[in-house]
């Protein structure tokens, strides 16, 4: 039950969710994942392809224009 | 209750709007610029424009290169200004537009420089895409998007050679960023 943090601020698409891609295919099963981003197409494409895969997705707005989108690994 | 909780708000300020309402909103508001102004939505040439008007203020003679020898293009030297040549107010028009949307919706946010790598790949693809656009005489707005809804092969053309690009493009971003 690791949990991990990916600083994507700055980054635009697709980097996100490459980074997201990648990172998830390391982790363990019921590990979670917290992805920082302040690109708001990164909102709507890194959750969408983590549902798409059937994890569990929470977006969370930190700040004025700025994210973490929580991921768990849940299979 | 606050505005930001007004569930209208939420709808139309601050979530993004679906592809499709997006994509009935640029059909109906290009139709309306064509009826207005007589020409489909462009972006790229004004940049040219601007960068010729530079040019031209420090003693230069943008009139002489072939790009302006097209009366069209010409007019933008000889009878046009910034603020009566109809492509640079629309593209001042998007950015007060985009400035506008982000400060409604409350994301606006100044955003650092990730690494220098960064800063490199953004100017030398930006000097790319301007000097592509020009010769192929509009971006994905001037030359797809308004092409293709007015019929025009070159349209379609530069739609096949944008996907050619993007996959090109999307393998260099992979090789250059995620290492």
């Amino acid at each position: 039950m690791a949990e991990y943090r990916l600083d994507c601020l700055g980054e635009a698409c697709p980097i996100p969710l490459l980074k997201t891609q990648k990172k998830m295919a390391e982790m363990k099963v019921g590990d979670i994942i917290i992805v920082e981003i302040d690109h708001s197409c990164a909102m709507k494409n890194v959750p969408e392809w983590a549902r798409k895969e059937g994890y569990n997705v929470e977006i969370e707005e930190v700040d004025d224009g700025q994210w973490e989108i929580i991921i768990e690994k849940n299979k | 209750m606050k505005i930001t909780e007004h569930p209208l708000y939420k709808k139309v300020i601050k979530d993004a709007w679906s592809y499709w309402t997006g994509a009935v909103l640029l059909a109906v508001l290009n139709i309306s610029l064509f009826i207005v102004s007589g020409k489909p939505w462009g972006i790229t040439g004004a940049f040219a424009n601007w960068g010729a008007w530079i040019y031209k203020s420090l003693g230069g003679h943008p009139e002489t290169w072939a790009y302006y020898s097209n009366p069209d293009h010409a007019k933008a030297l000889t009878e046009q200004s910034f603020f009566t040549n109809t492509l640079s107010v629309q593209n001042i028009g998007i950015i007060v537009g985009a400035l506008l949307a982000a400060l409604l919706a409350s994301q606006f946010k100044i955003k650092k420089l990730k690494s220098w790598k960064q800063v490199a790949a953004a100017a030398i693809g930006g000097l790319l895409m301007g000097y592509g656009a020009r010769i192929a005489y509009g971006c994905n707005i001037g030359a797809f998007f308004s092409g293709i809804a007015s019929m025009s092969l070159a349209g379609w053309l530069f739609a096949i050679f944008i996907f050619i690009g993007a996959w090109i493009g999307s393998k260099l971003l992979v090789k250059v960023f995620m290492t």
